[in-house]
């Protein structure tokens, strides 16, 4: 049986490449150091403190990371961690950059007891949130062995997953729900995405998407040859029978269920689009992509004619047509945009209107009901009694002005102005790279992202277990989407929704759950890479092999 | 059944999402980028224009405009006007915003302009500052500063002059009597400075310090109109210097009342040469021309010379729109009323609607002086990038061929006896040659007094027009100040 043995060793010329790892690692320090180093020179004009506390801090983290990589999974995909550290880093000094609290100026003022507005823009937090994140991909990597032994004890394998299928599907949507449930949902800017547990806020979408590629991993594998092999064939398209169709129709459903109450298209199109790559991957039959798209514009096109849904509607105007919306406009029913930016009359008259009703109120001692009439936007306010919908494209188009303001080149870390755009530092962390960094960095970024979307389809590839080819295609497929549909929205390519940017924006979840998602990658890639078991003795009739 | 397949499909469409990404990006950042730079709604270009000197200002020699450090954080760089009431038509004020040649040349100025960068790539690559570029003016500063304190003295409502180079465009003068310091609101005034702007911008009175009466107010040009309805007149009805034509008595056809002459002797007592009643200012004349020639003609004639568009002088310094309207709006109504036959008499005398900048006067006058060719007017003549090297420098371009040459000539004959036996006599001995001008403003309001030609008498080199506004006629209330302005423009 020599021969067996030779030739699976030389179907798998994967070998260990921690070397190539250790160095791309070590560039991508450099690189989140020089960076650090920058934002300090330009803005303080002096290498910053902030270069050892955060900096060092990213170093000793990452070189953690390795030990652990090297460790339970040497056999892993070189790429992948230094790709992810070296984005967690950059978004990291852009946070600094942009947390103005860190900036020598405001130390100062703050020294001289000056009153200093907190900036939104959290540095400090963000660097604990790495640190718990990289603490997770150690922990995740440490936990989760070999496939090739699910039940030794304590073992958690990415396999293990398929065994709760269900169990997993119904914890991603109870996660999805959380939000909309009064009390421990909550809103921010204007998304209900978050909940509060111990004074944090956690956005459970960002764990329920790892959750839900698990589920469709594991009910997919069960499916797949039903739903690939049996249907009537109409034409070139086969159509599935209709008791397969069903649990596409849920998800439908479900998406539609998002797209309802968040209002949220990008959000409904993520997981729609992540269940119909999955469904395609698993059946090949592009008939299943056409029936779920299919659905999809059904849906939207549904949606975009509903009249309490106009908000949805509203934000396609806004893509195709943002300069009328800037520091508000008015969306006639005729379809026409009234401006109702503070330069119009509009905004003028109402103002005046609102100040003569909020003294009225005074006079007649209703203290609370004028504070409330003072809070009131006299842009919103003129818009509503014009029985229009309210909408302001100023944020996109800030957006937009810091990428043209950084052209090819960039301004240099510290030398724009990013903040002018708001949530510079989370929704809009893109744009702010591409200011202070230019066309140059975005290109680099996107080929960072592009690279580890690569690496982790090359494990999808690579693995032999189906479960674990479609897991990893599908968290691979997932990272692709979410930059596709926040980066495309943020760069005016699609309507803008709000998603984060994975190891960019400013979050503890959406770094807990991307740093996890790197750790599956990895787990998985040692997996699939490392040298299938060799016969140990090739003569006699009883073959010992190792699992080693 | 093996999934690789669909999974390196799936890998493929990954890639082409990220190329689509990728595609955005390098449109936006690339070639939207100077768009965006631009757009009116991004204030960028506003926060960063105090950090960085601007570049200078200047004419003939003498700095106009220029920046100097504050010492302070914000703004890092002042803005400073010499003689800032007498030079604000043209250079404009500053102060983050901007207007006339600081607006135009706003990017110039501040050394961001494409044609400064492109010489500068390496020391933008390295991130070096920009450096601002000079402006140098076609005003000759002299005759600006007397055409100044001429129009000051002249009046105590409005008043306006432009001079222009009739063989390149190049405007000489640019004076206004309604005017401000732009020193008043430079950024180093900080919110003082605001606060200023502001109050000169809401100025309700008739004189609004903002608008310049050289090229961005209209008057109504009166007599001196009757050099565009004689121009017009002479190519479509056929007419010269020496046709004879009525010059009496001329009744209005809608409304059967006369139309008055300032004076009914002379040429103006029944026929005259066109030449005659051309230098007395016979109403009547140009009054039944405007009728034979129907209020389409006229008005289509006016075009030929700048009338109905803003006169473009730099990018984003356009006059304000002369016009021989064809029809009005009536603000009150919001109903269009039709120019008829009676009104279509009085705008061939520069009355009714019709309305002037004295800009767009020098213009007609300059077609008189030079064959029948206007030449688009400009204020700037150059642009220097730090190390004077240049990056701009103004070539004359024909605005338009308002008549045949051969009319011209015989305009020129015309406006010379304007001066030798007509209204202007006072001005015999000036070397200029014109037609004057006093349109009545409505019951209360000071006449708009013009007086608007060219000089050297015999070789012309200059077109001017002057208005002022008093009592009195063009000839005595804007003759003299035209003559003073020619005298120190025609020194040269």
């Amino acid at each position: 049986m020599h021969a067996l043995g030779e030739q699976i060793k030389a179907q798998i010329p994967y070998q260990r490449r921690n070397a190539a790892s250790l160095a791309l690692l070590v560039f991508a320090m450099v690189l989140t150091l020089a960076a650090f180093a920058e934002v300090g020179l330009a803005r303080d004009g002096s290498i910053p403190a902030g270069l050892f506390g955060y900096g060092g801090g990213l170093v000793v983290l990452a070189l953690i990371a390795y030990v652990a990589q090297l460790r339970f999974a040497p056999f892993a995909d070189p790429l992948l961690l230094p790709l992810a550290v070296a984005l967690n880093g950059l978004g990291l000094a852009m946070i600094y950059r942009l947390d103005l609290d860190t900036s020598h100026d405001r130390k100062v003022a703050e020294l001289a007891g000056k009153k200093v507005i907190k900036d939104a823009a959290d540095a400090p937090g963000q660097l604990m949130w790495t640190f718990v994140g990289i603490a997770l991909f150690v922990a995740a990597i440490a936990i989760m062995r070999d496939t090739s032994k699910p039940d030794a004890k304590l073992s958690f394998t990415p396999k293990t997953a398929q065994r709760y299928t269900y169990l997993i599907g119904l914890g991603a949507i109870i996660l999805l729900m959380l939000p909309i449930v009064p009390g421990i949902g909550a809103e921010i800017n204007g998304a209900r995405v978050w909940i509060n547990v111990g004074g944090f806020s956690v956005q459970p979408g960002e764990f329920a998407k790892l959750m839900l590629v698990a589920f469709f991993a594991g009910y997919l594998v069960n499916k797949r040859q039903a739903m690939s092999l049996i249907g009537k064939k109409i034409g070139p398209i086969s159509l599935p029978r209709a008791r397969d169709l069903g649990p596409v129709m849920v998800i439908w459903l479900l998406c539609l269920g998002v797209l309802f109450m968040q209002k949220d298209l990008g959000t409904a199109l993520l997981y729609f689009g992540l269940f119909v790559s999955m469904l395609y991957i698993a059946t090949q039959r592009v008939s299943w992509v056409v029936i779920g798209v299919g659905l999809l514009a059904l849906a939207v096109f549904v949606v975009t004619l509903l009249p309490f849904m106009a908000h949805v509607n509203q934000r396609i105007d806004i893509w195709q047509n943002p300069r009328p919306y800037f520091d508000g406009g008015c969306l006639m029913s005729n379809g026409k945009v009234v401006p109702v930016n503070p330069n119009t009359d509009i905004y003028k008259q109402a103002k005046v209107t609102l100040l003569a009703k909020a003294q009225q109120q005074e006079a007649a001692g209703q203290k609370a009901l004028a504070a409330q009439t003072r809070m009131v936007g006299a842009g919103w306010w003129a818009c509503t009694k014009m029985g229009g919908e309210y909408s302001d494209s100023a944020q996109l188009m800030k957006g937009m002005f810091a990428l043209g303001q950084g052209g090819v080149l960039g301004t240099g870390l510290g030398q724009g102005k990013p903040w002018q755009t708001p949530l510079s530092f989370s929704d809009f962390i893109f744009d702010s790279m591409g200011e202070e960094l230019g066309l140059t960095g975005l290109m680099t970024l996107l080929l960072m992202y592009a690279l580890i979307v690569q690496r982790g389809m090359k494990t999808a590839v690579a693995a032999r277990d189906p479960f674990l080819k479609l897991f990893a295609g599908g968290v691979s497929f997932v990272l692709a989407l979410q930059v596709f549909v926040i980066v495309g929205g943020v760069t005016k390519l699609i309507p803008l929704t709000g998603l984060t940017t994975p190891f960019l924006s400013q979050g503890g979840s959406s770094l807990m759950a991307n740093w996890i998602l790197i750790a599956i990658l990895v787990r998985m890639s040692h997996d699939a890479r490392k040298p299938a078991p060799q016969a140990i003795q090739d003569e006699g009739m009883t073959q010992i092999v190792s699992l080693r | 059944m093996n999934m690789d397949k669909p999974v390196r499909r799936v890998a493929v469409f990954a890639l082409l999402l990220f190329f689509g990404l990728m595609a955005q990006v390098n449109y936006v950042q690339g070639s939207e980028a100077d768009k965006l730079r631009n757009d009116t709604n991004n204030t960028r270009s506003f926060s960063d224009v105090f950090n960085n000197p601007r570049g200078k200002i200047t004419a003939g020699g003498e700095v106009l405009a220029w920046s100097t450090p504050t010492g302070k954080d914000n703004p890092k760089y002042g803005r400073n006007y010499k003689d800032g009431k007498i030079f604000a038509p043209v250079t404009g004020y500053f102060n983050g915003g901007g207007s006339k040649v600081e607006l135009s040349y706003n990017r110039l100025l501040a050394g961001t302009d494409k044609r400064i960068t492109h010489q500068r790539w390496f020391d933008q690559f390295i991130g070096k500052k920009p450096e601002g570029g000079n402006v140098d003016l076609s005003i000759d500063p002299a005759a600006q500063r007397i055409a100044y304190e001429q129009l000051v003295n002249g009046t105590s409502r409005r008043s306006g002059a432009a001079v222009v180079d009739i063989k390149t465009g190049a405007i000489k003068v640019l004076a206004s009597n309604a005017t401000f310091d732009p020193n008043e609101v430079a950024p180093q005034k900080g919110e003082a400075g605001g606060k200023r702007l502001e109050q000169l911008d809401k100025a309700t009175s008739v004189i609004k310090p903002l608008v310049d009466n050289g090229m961005s107010q209209v008057f109504p040009p009166g007599s001196s109109f009757k050099t565009v309805t004689a121009a017009v007149g002479m190519e479509e009805l056929n007419l010269d210097e020496n046709s004879q034509v009525q010059s009496g008595q001329l009744t209005l056809p809608e409304s059967g009342q006369p139309l008055p002459n300032s004076h009914d002797g002379g040429s103006c007592a029944g026929t005259a040469s066109l030449k005659g009643a051309f230098a007395e200012s016979c109403n009547t004349t140009f009054g039944k021309m405007a009728l034979d020639l129907g209020i389409d003609k006229l008005n289509a004639g006016a075009a030929k010379f700048g009338f109905g568009q803003n006169v473009a002088v730099e990018p984003l310094m356009k006059a304000a729109k002369s016009e021989v309207p064809v029809s009005v709006a009536d603000l009150a109504t919001g109903k269009t009323i039709m120019t008829g036959k009676d009104a279509t008499a009085r705008s061939g005398i520069g009355q009714e609607n019709v309305r002037a900048t004295p800009l767009q006067m020098a213009m007609v006058a300059e077609a008189v002086a030079n064959g029948g060719k206007i030449m688009r007017p400009y204020v700037v003549q150059r642009a220097t990038a730090k190390d004077q090297s240049e990056v701009y420098k103004a070539s004359p371009q024909v605005f338009s061929q308002a008549m045949k040459p051969d009319t011209a000539s015989q305009l020129r004959d015309m406006m010379r006896a304007v001066v030798s036996e007509g209204t202007a006599k006072n001005l015999s001995g000036d070397n200029i040659a014109g037609k004057t001008g006093t349109a009545e403003q409505g019951a209360g309001i000071p006449n708009a007094r013009w007086f608007v030609g060219f000089g050297p008498i015999e070789h012309p080199r200059y077109a001017f027009a002057v208005v002022s506004e008093g009592d009195g006629d063009g000839a005595h209330g804007a003759g003299p100040i035209a003559a003073a302005i020619m005298r120190a423009v025609m020194k040269k």
